[in-house]
């Protein structure tokens, strides 16, 4: 048959080629046996009700349908088989059982134009057999393609004992901060699953590599080593991931997804520093560069206080601080984050009130104490209010000196101090403040050349330090 | 329900029955279960954890309260915000020789005529705005254009309905009842939605800032222009206590009466009313006392311009960041009564357009600069628009009519992106072409801003839980930050 093509095919100059390329029509033509045969199958248990005998003349239709695409696609796929891409062994059952397929369809088909529809003893058998080896032959296939773990990758605990298989890997907890994540766990790990496991696993184990694990990762292929621990230049990994997308060498083959320069970026730096197992990628010798790269990549410059789940607020404490005039509101539905609102109580702000306010710590991110009287000493408290995204002081009588309180309020995204104290102090503030995006300083003590610097500093910080006047 | 009666029932219902057997305990539970707000414009104080009561925002708002400009009558796009050569090139031809030309109101249709007013290009964002409005011409980096708003309606009555209410049928409950509703207001001294009337109550009357069926307390309060901006502010009882004790003696009728009747949202919200309108005795004066706003600060609203009503629509803008400061959720601003009627220019569209611009220009561009300087608008949306747009072409001679399918507005402020254009109309500015906006889905956006999911926000009326923006509304997510 091979031979025969070949003969036929004389003209082109790599019959491999073109055996590769008609073998995996395969892909596409097993499915026509499998729903062929599928429905012959039920259609012949049907008609022994009287309410679908209508259909009968035409079993013997479906079964030849079913063994002549059964005969198609046993040949398409012996075709596929010389590439030599599948393990062997799984391979040789799946070839066999597929012919068997073959010849049950074919007896089906016989029996039934012999014989007619009705359903004897021998025919129950053949059917059966057709049937089953049909399934068999299928998820045979399936594993071929999508690997052997593909099935019962995502099924319950109990599904895959039955199944022999060990529980389900727990994924990795989502890395919420740079400092709790691992290289290869948090980094290459994924990126392997996501992008090469798919022809590298135990089932396919193209070029004879597997990439399920650091160490089999580190045994390397047919060719040898793929990743040569600080030697960039020399992992064959890190070449064939970045070689021209059309190159016959390139990886992923086969027009799957490639990698992102973001990708390729974090594992040429993974090699460079030894390619390490484990290790925690701010440990490791990382510049800003990488660091940055990383956190982009982990998604860790959209996180903020808010991802947190946290507790409902102490419902004692927030009915006391409004009967003190705080107004209080809750800011979502499903998280307890909380604000409050001092500005429209018409008495100062006391030591007491600010006390209260540290048992809500968790849960405010908003706080408004525009026009409290709030005195430089007492920013101490608010500095400990750790989750704050918006602080409004705007009319209080605070300084400079306040103000070096509210160095650690990182989460803080909107500083209102219209109408206060502050003036050069802010130097010292603002850089720890890295989230800052709005301030306000209108009518404060600042200076344009200090403004001038703020700005500077911090190109992304929004500076609203004047009212712009009409312009007439 | 009995509290969905204007008036009240005298046969007594299964439910009161039910609700004088059970007692006043009974009673609460039985109102929470209904998902009706406590009495008053506090928001309920026990969000318990758990419950389905909750009420708030659904997510993270970025504005907590909304200054609503009305353009009463209908700005002409073409000549504001939506610049068309074409009208110039083509000006005095036959409209209905270039486009298809719907039926207007009052079917006078004249020649294509191009705006009597010239466009320059304005900010960083390069946005094009028209002679009409140089004040709000500096503000457009903070400002979101949408120029492909239209309206269901062609007339002012239900077009006006249509944008207050989501329904361009008198009744439903206007939109600043639905977002008090939602999110309660922070101020228990002054109602939590204010309007602010300029001169010109739009047509359709006060329906368009009605409770409708969400109980009575989130109703708008109007306040007038002047130096009583709201009727009998001022006590009348010479001794002191009387009025207390008049009230308490009132209270407790009412509340005798609520004991026979049970929950009664007419008696319940009358009492809240009386309770609010008493504290309004000193929260009013206070707030419409300019004493403490410094004379750069009424400059730069227009305080000290030539033309009465610049002055007067200052004060109005000036009050509405007063309202807001005190935590007023929702303020609407109508417009003053210019000697040209609204901005329903059929004729005379040059001097009436000016007439009306050159009341509100000034005024709105000093409130988003104030608003901005203090870092208000940062919490803070505003929201500039008509009911609908007018024609491309002549209603006469030098008018233009109205025309739902095409309107000019914009937005500015919290969660907003500045210097956007969003939607576009054809070479005429007479329909739209990409990006239609519907006023559902305005409604939607506004909502969204404030943190409250517009499909979860219902109230339970005739058998169906009804939301502001009915089965409709989409966020209009190109203009958000």
């Amino acid at each position: 048959m091979e031979l025969a093509l070949l003969v036929n095919t004389n003209l082109l100059e790599n019959p491999s080629d073109f055996i590769r390329f008609v073998g995996r029509f395969h892909h596409l033509l097993v499915h026509l046996p499998i729903g062929f045969l599928f429905l012959a199958a039920i259609t012949q248990f049907a008609v022994r009700w009287p309410k679908f005998h209508p259909i009968k003349p035409f079993l013997v239709y479906l079964w030849g349908l079913g063994a002549l695409s059964a005969v198609l696609a046993v040949l398409f796929g012996y075709l596929l088989s010389l590439s030599g891409d599948y393990d062997e062994d799984t391979l040789f059952w799946h070839k066999w059982s597929g012919v068997a397929v073959l010849v049950f369809s074919l007896g089906c088909y016989y029996i039934s134009k012999k014989q007619g529809e009705n359903l004897n003893i021998p025919k129950r058998v053949l059917v059966v057999l057709a049937f089953g080896t049909m399934v068999y032959t299928g998820h045979l296939g399936g594993n071929l393609t999508h690997g052997s773990t593909y099935l019962l990758e995502y099924a319950p605990n109990t599904v895959r004992n039955i199944a022999g298989l060990p529980p389900k890997t727990e994924p990795r907890p989502k890395v919420t901060v740079l400092d709790s994540a691992d290289v290869y766990l948090d980094l290459i790990s994924p990126m392997m699953s996501s992008k090469c496991i798919s022809c590298h696993n135990t089932g396919k184990k193209k070029g004879n590599l597997l990439l399920t694990s650091y160490n089999n990762m580190m045994k390397g292929g047919e060719n040898g080593e793929v990743v040569i621990p600080g030697d960039i230049e020399a992992s064959e990994l890190f070449r064939r991931i970045t070689l021209p997308e059309n190159h016959d060498d390139f990886m992923p083959s086969e027009g799957k997804r490639p990698l992102t320069d973001t990708e390729v970026e974090i594992i040429e730096w993974w090699i460079t520093s030894g390619a390490p197992q484990h290790g925690f990628v701010t440990k490791l010798d990382a510049d800003n560069k990488i660091v940055e790269t990383v956190s982009k990549y982990l998604g860790l410059d959209k996180y903020t206080i808010l991802s947190k789940e946290v507790t409902p607020a102490d419902k004692s404490i927030v009915d006391s601080l409004r009967n003190q005039g705080f107004i209080i509101n809750r800011l979502m539905k499903d998280n307890y984050f909380i604000e409050a609102n001092f500005s429209l109580s018409e008495r100062a702000i006391t030591n007491v009130d600010l006390d209260l306010l540290q048992n809500l710590k968790e849960q405010l991110i908003w706080l408004d104490l525009s026009n409290s009287g709030l005195k430089d000493e007492q920013l101490e408290k608010i500095g400990q209010l750790e989750n704050l995204i918006k602080l409004n002081l705007k009319g209080t009588p605070i300084s400079d000196n306040g103000v070096q309180y509210l160095k650690k309020l990182n989460h803080l995204e909107s500083l209102n101090l219209y109408k206060t104290d502050v003036s050069e102090g802010l130097l010292e503030v603002l850089p720890n403040l890295t989230k800052l995006q709005k301030i306000y300083l209108w009518k404060t003590k600042v200076n344009d050349s200090l403004i001038r610097i703020l700005k500077s500093e911090n190109k992304s910080l929004e500076v609203i330090y004047k009212r712009e006047e009409d312009f007439k | 329900m009995s509290k969905y009666h204007n008036f009240m029932q005298r046969p007594l219902s299964r439910r009161e029955m039910l609700g004088i057997c059970k007692g006043g305990f009974g009673a609460l539970a039985f109102t929470s279960l209904f998902g009706a707000m406590p009495i008053g414009c506090d928001r309920p104080k026990n969000l318990a954890e758990g419950t389905d009561l909750y009420l708030g925002p659904h997510y993270l708002p970025k504005a907590k309260n909304v200054i609503f400009l009305y353009m009463d009558g209908g700005v002409s796009q073409v000549d504001s915000f939506d610049p068309k050569p074409r009208l110039a090139k083509e000006n005095g031809e036959d409209p209905r020789k270039k486009f298809k030309v719907d039926a207007t109101q009052f079917d006078n249709v004249g020649k294509i005529l191009k705006s009597p007013w010239d466009f320059k290009q304005y900010g960083e964002c390069g946005m094009p705005v028209s002679e009409l409005f140089p004040h709000i011409a500096t503000c457009v980096d903070d400002i979101a254009l949408i120029r492909s708003m239209t309206s269901k309606f062609p007339e002012h009555t239900n077009a006006n309905y249509f944008l207050h209410t989501g329904s361009g049928i008198q009744g439903r409950p206007s939109m600043g009842s639905w977002m008090t509703y939602g999110l309660g207001s922070d101020n228990k001294n002054i109602p939590g939605y204010v309007v602010l009337d300029g001169g010109l109550i739009p047509p359709g009357g006060l329906d368009n800032f009605k409770n409708g069926f969400l109980p009575a307390s989130y109703q708008a309060s109007i306040l007038k222009a002047g130096a009583e901006p709201v009727a009998n502010i001022m006590p009348q009882e010479g001794i002191t206590n009387l009025q207390e004790e008049k009230l308490q003696f009132i209270k407790q009728m009412d509340n005798s009466l609520m004991g026979k009747m049970g929950e009664v949202d007419a008696v319940s919200s009358a009492i809240s009313n009386y309770e609010l309108a008493y504290k309004m005795q000193s929260s009013i004066p206070e707030l419409t006392e300019f004493s403490d706003e410094s004379k750069a600060t009424k400059k730069l609203y227009g305080f000290d311009s030539d033309d009465v009503h610049t002055r007067g629509y200052a004060a109005q803008c000036l009050l509405a960041r007063r309202l807001v400061e005190r935590g007023v959720r929702f303020v609407e601003l109508t417009c003053p009564k210019v000697e040209a009627d609204r901005w329903d220019q059929h004729n005379n569209l040059k001097d009436g357009h000016e007439r009306n611009a050159h009341a509100v220009d000034q005024p709105i561009a000093g409130l988003l600069k104030d608003l901005k300087s203090r870092g208000m608008l940062e919490e803070t949306l505003v929201v500039w628009t008509g009911e609908f747009g007018r024609t491309p072409f002549a209603q006469g001679t030098n008018g233009r009519d109205h025309n739902p399918s095409a309107c000019s507005m914009w937005l500015a402020g919290a969660g907003i992106k500045g210097g956007t254009i969003f939607g576009r109309t054809d070479d005429y500015g007479y329909r739209v072409i990409e990006n239609e906006v519907s006023v559902h889905d305005l409604h939607a956006t506004i909502m969204h801003l404030l943190g409250i999911n517009h499909e979860l926000l219902t109230f339970r009326f005739g058998g169906r839980d009804i939301r502001l923006t009915d089965v409709h509304g989409h966020i209009i997510k190109d203009i958000l930050a």
